[in-house]
């Protein structure tokens, strides 16, 4: 028998500065879990990825017991980085803010494949365009 | 050890926070978080996704028919109407494309999550003597048992980490021959070990922290257990530029495995001829790396311990 969650909760966060501070604070601590033991265990498994945002998946038991897995960085900090630009579109559907190529959203959609819930590569680039577009990012092609 | 910047936090100076919410459809997950993080502490977002489970915890599915509740928190005395007004223009321009609701911005103070967690923590065994007992619990100890009574605050070890358990049984052991050992512990955190170490019999204990609030909760500790006249605890690492420049009998180190190998040339000189070494915070993949680094130093490997996937060590220097 498995174990029942309380709770299922996503942090995106730097990797290797999880502090008891917000957003892991107040995240954590609602559902009962020792906040402290959750940032030192996130700290030692992603201190080789410093300056990348790393997400975390964690999941909480009812005998406040956890488990976490990292996921990659998301989706929006790749195309940024692709698109050479600091932030989206305060207002995407009017202001485009920057241009990516099929081929750059394709190798996002390859990273991304396994995090995201798409069937297939066709799904997972359709999904990265859905967030370029909501980002004031063009596709080009 | 503390995690980095927790000082920095705008809480610990008393000042409040806004936790700003949204719900919105899957589709809209990334683009929010990516906005949020923008403005939010420590670039911190938290996503929360419905799921539905069996009965007995089987069969865990996130629910995509729900809208995914969106969060992030900022300090308030940063953050003006203007910036809140630029989260929901954008927020208003993003609900043209997706499913976006309304953004909820509440009041939270840091005693709401600091202490929540309380309530669920227990008295805990753990070393082969040692009780941690939480200040708001009672626990009557069993013959030979030794109760340390702590209050973690946000300083690491509660006793429920693994390598608290290695740290604390290794620490144990080498005690146990040792009656009145003087003892040095790097990287005290909330004090468990240093605290452990005189109730076990130890004649004195110092111990360090890089971090403020390591040291004041341990001092805090200290005293609830009636040790703090035996025990020092100052800001600072091992080695001779540390505020104890000395050599112990014991020595223990619950760190992680990278500081424990920068380090290794100062806690190594910190432990006396004949003495003993307990390292603790190791994840088994980094063990080799750690034990290079104090083999280097002219230790002896005496034992290793592992629980679950983190791994304890006990080295000791030959007698002079």
């Amino acid at each position: 028998m498995a174990k029942r969650v309380r709770a299922y909760v996503k942090l995106q966060i730097p990797a290797g500065k999880a502090t008891p501070a917000p957003p892991i604070g107040p995240a954590l601590g609602q559902h009962g879990v020792a906040i402290m033991n959750f940032c030192k265990e996130y700290n030692e498994r992603t201190s080789a990825m410093a300056g990348q945002i790393v997400p975390v998946v964690i999941t909480v038991y009812e005998d406040r017991s956890f488990t976490f897995v990292t996921k990659t960085p998301p989706a929006a900090d790749l195309l940024r980085r692709a698109a050479g630009i600091d932030k989206g579109s305060a207002n995407p559907r009017t202001t485009k803010v920057a241009q990516v190529s099929g081929d750059q959203i394709r190798e996002i959609a390859e990273l991304k494949l396994k995090d995201l819930n798409a069937v297939d590569l066709a799904g997972a680039i359709k999904q990265v365009e859905g967030t370029a577009r909501s980002m004031g990012i063009e596709v080009a092609g | 050890m503390t995690a980095p910047d927790a000082e920095d936090a705008p809480a610990s100076s008393g000042e409040g926070w806004l936790e700003l919410a949204v719900e919105v459809d899957a589709e809209a997950v990334e683009p929010v978080t990516e906005l949020f993080a923008r403005h939010g502490y420590n670039e911190g977002v938290v996503i929360e996704e419905p799921f539905t489970q069996d009965g007995d915890g089987d069969n865990l599915a996130v629910d995509s028919s729900r809208p995914v509740a969106v969060r992030t928190f900022v300090a308030a005395a940063d953050v003006g109407d203007e910036t809140l007004e630029a989260i929901r223009s954008a927020l208003w321009h993003l609900g043209r494309l997706r499913r976006v609701g309304e953004l909820t911005v509440t009041p939270r103070r840091e005693e709401d999550w600091a202490n929540a967690w309380k309530a669920h923590y227990r008295p805990v065994r753990v070393g082969r003597r040692v009780v941690v007992r939480p200040p708001w619990q009672v626990y009557e100890p069993g013959a030979g048992e030794v109760v340390v009574e702590l209050d973690p605050g946000m300083a690491f070890g509660t006793g429920t980490h693994p390598s608290t358990r290695l740290g604390m049984s290794g620490m144990e052991d080498e005690l146990a021959t040792r009656p009145g050992a003087t003892v040095f512990d790097v990287g005290t955190g909330s004090g468990v070990l240093a605290i452990a170490a005189l109730l076990l019999g130890a004649g004195r204990v110092d111990a360090v922290d890089i971090e403020p609030v390591a040291v004041r909760s341990t001092r805090e500790n200290a005293a609830r257990n009636g040790v703090a006249d035996r025990l020092r605890v100052e800001v600072g690492s091992a080695g001779s530029d540390g505020p104890f420049p000395s050599a112990y009998d014991v020595v223990v180190a619950n760190i992680i495995a990278r500081v424990l190998v920068d380090l290794a040339p100062g806690v190594a000189a910190a432990v006396a001829p004949g003495g003993s070494l307990v390292l603790s915070g190791i994840i088994e993949s980094r063990e080799p790396a750690v034990r290079r680094a104090y083999e280097a130093e002219g230790l002896g490997f005496v034992r290793r311990d592992q629980i679950d996937d983190w791994v304890g060590l006990v080295y000791r220097r030959a007698a002079g």
